[in-house]
């Protein structure tokens, strides 16, 4: 078990690696955010200063080594625009977004499974094709679109819910929705073809020769045990949540770290959008060793293979 | 000594009506303005730039020159007035006297000095911080209400740079304060001069300021409360201001008439910009035998643009023919009225004028042209702008190849060394509203400038020469009267160049929901509303008039 963690860790250590060097190049690719600091009648005296305070002169390689090295102390720089610690930054919009993602979840989960085990114990019928539906539209439609639909729908029409930013309960519904909407047809699918294997397996045949009834032997005895694959894809969908927050995020004004990665790409604050990428690879890293882990822990097969 | 009541009777009167009016007027309610972003929402005005200062920084800080508000431009500010020595070498600022910052303490010429060496230190981001450097010799205190800036040449310029109408870096912040709980606190206890005055900052969320509670010279505000939400979705922006979850919003161009539809007001402020097209690298010798080196081609391309169209379809009937290059109806030491007939006249469409001056320039089929399309951060229309001016060339036969850059790409290929990937192509680009054109004109024109669409250094020819001739003549001229005359001749050589030829005129949107807020008008030139939240009345109070 000890060697299969270090292994995982050396391979989390890779990517990550990989992500910086990734994000560092690319963002550079793009432009720099002196050319969005400066008036267009800016002269090459200022633009050059500016340059020089932002530390943004040198070779890019340079500029590289010395992020990495300062990363490695855990300071991953300061904010182009915010002239903030950027951990800061991004710690203090992180509890946000991490609000609202159990949420997202819980909603998606809520509705996703039950439509799952409806579409299994109707399979080929009216109701596995309708829920197959749902689950093509979930994942079609644009989380943008839906947002934006929600609200006209919601806020502005009906007046039940306000538009947007972070606030009570009400403010959580809209964006909640929209962010679990795409997992709901994940949770759907790996729902309804784990039910259909967990359906034919020999305990459940039991289950129904022992004169069980149907509502217990689906609810209780088939889909608890369809549910071990469902969960550890949680991982997955965490990740998801935390990097396809961006738009929901963005729509619905919501202040957490999706939202400050888009900033953080429309600005060219390298600093900021290094930091956000790979705190948030950290993040999912994370949380896919904890899944890796528990499974192997459950499944031995996994750590000898 | 008898009194002379008669004569009593109507400034009686007039203190007891001023008086009923300023208890009548007492700030109500909240003020709240959403918009697409917040930048890099700090209260120091050292480290933000200009769009954030105007949108969200001007609420609570003053600047040393203001607005002419009726006419948009460089007006009183925190400075009530300011002259020029005989020798041109120094400029003096006479301090509004009764002024005071949020915490009690009175505004003098200390805290302008300050604030200025404080803009030019290391640790400012201010665009002009190297500029000022190198044009400031010394600040000096006179008096409590006098600033004396001795320059080391003349500069014509200064006070309007010194204006929120062009720069941030004019603001002024509080000497005795900042010296006293250091930078770190002022930061997250900010104290102004301005008519709100900070609450709190959520970052990524929001600004809330409050009203001051005395007299302010720029207008004491009506409602009691701003609040400023940082909301990034334009549609989410309209919603919210069509369910009065905020008061006004920033629009673009495109969802105009959508936001009309809605029952929204649209509130446009005059000239904020020009987007304008231009052609790059046409001295080089290698675009001898090209049809853009032609002046009477380039002439022909401006007239085969149907500007009117653009403004009723693009930018949904809010925008203006433009007047020359970088020049607008508030431009400062201007024959205004003189070029706004010249424009109606030169930017005129007439395809069948263009495509004769292209036979007779040796092009009866057209040329093939390369065409980048781009827009500058806040101005994303200009795109849409682009697509258009590229179909109506088609139409006059020329084959256009339009390729689309994101912006940030597009500065490097500005500045490159022989802007060798732009040679030989138009672009779209743009002229922010400016008061004194000849900042923007030695940006775009000058041989040194990363533009230089006249030439560089090195092969700068005879229209060249005579630009910079002209650029040197505005900029060390006293004389109004002569840098009038200066300033025109520099802006007809150029319009005659046929260089950098604007489109339209653009303007700022606000979708403004009447329930929540009364009429106002924005000042002319300042996209931004920082400096007009005070002015802005309660629902049904009279208009706010200029």
């Amino acid at each position: 078990m000890g060697r299969f963690i270090v292994r995982r860790l050396l391979q989390g250590v890779v990517l990550l690696v990989l992500v910086t060097a990734i994000v560092f190049v690319l963002g550079r690719m793009t432009g720099s955010p002196v050319d969005l600091m400066l008036p267009e009648d800016a002269t090459a005296e200022d633009r050059e200063r500016l340059i020089r305070t932002l530390n943004l002169d040198g070779p890019v390689h340079t500029q590289f080594l010395t992020f990495v090295g300062n990363a490695l102390h855990g300071d991953f720089g300061t904010s182009i625009r915010m002239r903030q610690p950027t951990l800061d930054v991004f710690m203090s919009r992180l509890p946000n977004t991490l609000a609202i993602i159990p949420w997202a979840l819980l909603f998606a989960m809520s509705v996703g499974i039950p439509l799952g085990v409806v579409a299994a114990i109707n399979r080929g019928r009216f109701l596995d094709r309708a829920s197959g539906t749902v689950a093509v539209l979930g994942i079609a439609t644009p989380s943008f679109w839906l947002g934006i639909v929600l609200i006209f729908i919601f806020a502005v029409e009906l007046r039940w819910l306000p538009s947007g930013r972070m606030g009570g309960p009400e403010h959580y519904i809209l964006p909640v929705i929209t962010l679990g909407t795409f997992l709901t047809a994940g949770f759907m699918r790996l729902t309804r073809s784990s039910m259909l294997d967990v359906m034919e397996s020999e305990y459940v045949k039991l289950a129904r020769i022992k004169g069980l009834s149907e509502t217990v032997v689906i609810w209780k005895h088939c889909l608890r045990n369809a549910l071990i694959p469902v969960l550890t894809l949680w991982g997955v969908f965490v990740g998801n949540l935390i990097t396809g927050a961006i738009v929901t995020e963005t729509v619905f004004a919501w202040p957490g770290v999706g939202r400050l990665t888009y900033e953080a790409v429309i600005y060219r604050d390298f600093p900021l959008l290094q930091a956000v990428i790979i705190l948030k690879a950290v993040l999912i890293l994370s949380v896919n060793l904890v899944v890796d882990i528990l499974y192997a822990y459950v499944d031995p097969r996994i750590r000898y293979s | 000594m008898l009194l002379n009541t008669r004569a009593l009777l109507p400034a009686v009167c007039a203190i007891f009506a001023a008086a009923v009016p300023v208890h009548a007027q007492e700030p109500k309610g909240t003020l709240v303005f959403a918009v697409e972003t917040l930048a890099a929402q700090t209260l120091d005005p050292i480290l933000e730039a200009r769009p954030g200062n105007a949108v969200y920084q001007a609420a609570m800080y003053d600047s040393l020159v203001g607005f002419d508000l009726a006419k948009g431009g460089v007006g009183p500010g925190v400075a009530e007035s300011w002259e020029m020595s005989e020798d041109g070498l120094t400029w003096t600022f006479k301090i509004r006297p009764g002024q005071k910052w949020h915490n009690g303490d009175p505004v003098t010429a200390h805290d302008v000095k300050f604030s200025l060496e404080r803009f030019m230190s290391p640790a400012s981001l201010a665009a002009a911080a190297a500029t000022m450097r190198r044009s400031m010799k010394s600040i000096e205190v006179a008096d409590d209400l006098t600033l004396k800036i001795h320059t080391h040449h003349p500069q014509v310029g200064l006070p309007a740079s010194l204006s929120r109408a062009v720069a941030p870096e004019g603001s002024v912040m509080p000497k005795t304060y900042i010296e006293q709980v250091g930078v770190e606190e002022y930061r997250k206890k900010p104290v102004g001069s301005g008519p709100w005055k900070f609450v709190r900052s959520v970052p990524g969320d929001r600004l809330e300021f409050e009203a001051v509670d005395h007299p302010h010279w720029r207008g004491r505000p009506k409602f009691k409360n701003l609040h400023i939400l940082l909301i990034p979705e334009e549609a989410t922006r309209i919603a919210m201001v069509r369910t009065g979850e905020a008061a006004i919003a920033s629009i673009s161009p495109e969802t105009i008439r959508g936001a009309e539809r809605g029952g929204l007001r649209v509130v446009s402020v005059p000239a904020t910009m020009q987007a304008v097209f231009q052609f790059w690298g046409t001295w080089r010798p290698e675009m001898k035998d090209s049809p853009l080196a032609k002046v009477r081609v380039r002439q022909a391309l401006s007239l085969a643009i149907d500007r009117k169209l653009v403004i009723e379809h693009v930018m949904s009937g809010k925008a203006n023919v433009p007047r020359p290059y970088s020049t607008f109806a508030y431009s400062e030491d201007l024959s205004v009225d003189r070029w706004k007939k010249w424009s109606e006249e030169n930017f005129r469409y007439d395809p069948e004028l263009a495509k004769k001056i292209l036979a007779e320039e040796g092009y009866p089929n057209g040329f093939e042209l390369k065409f980048a399309n781009t827009a500058l951060p806040g101005t994303q229309f200009m795109v849409a702008v682009g697509t258009a001016i590229a179909d109506m060339w088609q139409k006059i036969g020329i084959k256009v190849t339009t390729k689309h850059y994101e912006w940030g790409g597009f500065p490097p290929l500005v500045r490159a060394k022989d802007q060798a990937q732009l040679t030989g192509w138009a672009s779209m680009y743009r002229a922010v509203g400016r008061p004194e054109a000849f900042w923007r004109y030695n940006a775009a024109f000058s041989p040194e400038s990363g533009e230089r669409l006249f030439g560089d250094p090195e092969t700068c020819d005879a229209a060249c020469k005579k630009y910079v001739e002209l650029y040197r003549s505005v900029i060390n001229e006293r004389d109004r009267t002569k840098r009038t005359q200066f300033n025109d001749a520099m802006i007809e050589h150029v319009a005659n160049s046929w260089l950098s030829i604007p489109v339209i005129e653009g303007m700022g949107y606000y979708a403004v929901n009447t329930e929540q807020v009364g009429q106002f008008d924005p000042i002319p030139g300042r996209h931004e509303l920082g400096d007009v939240f005070e002015r802005i009345p309660q629902p049904g109070d009279k208009p706010w008039s200029k």
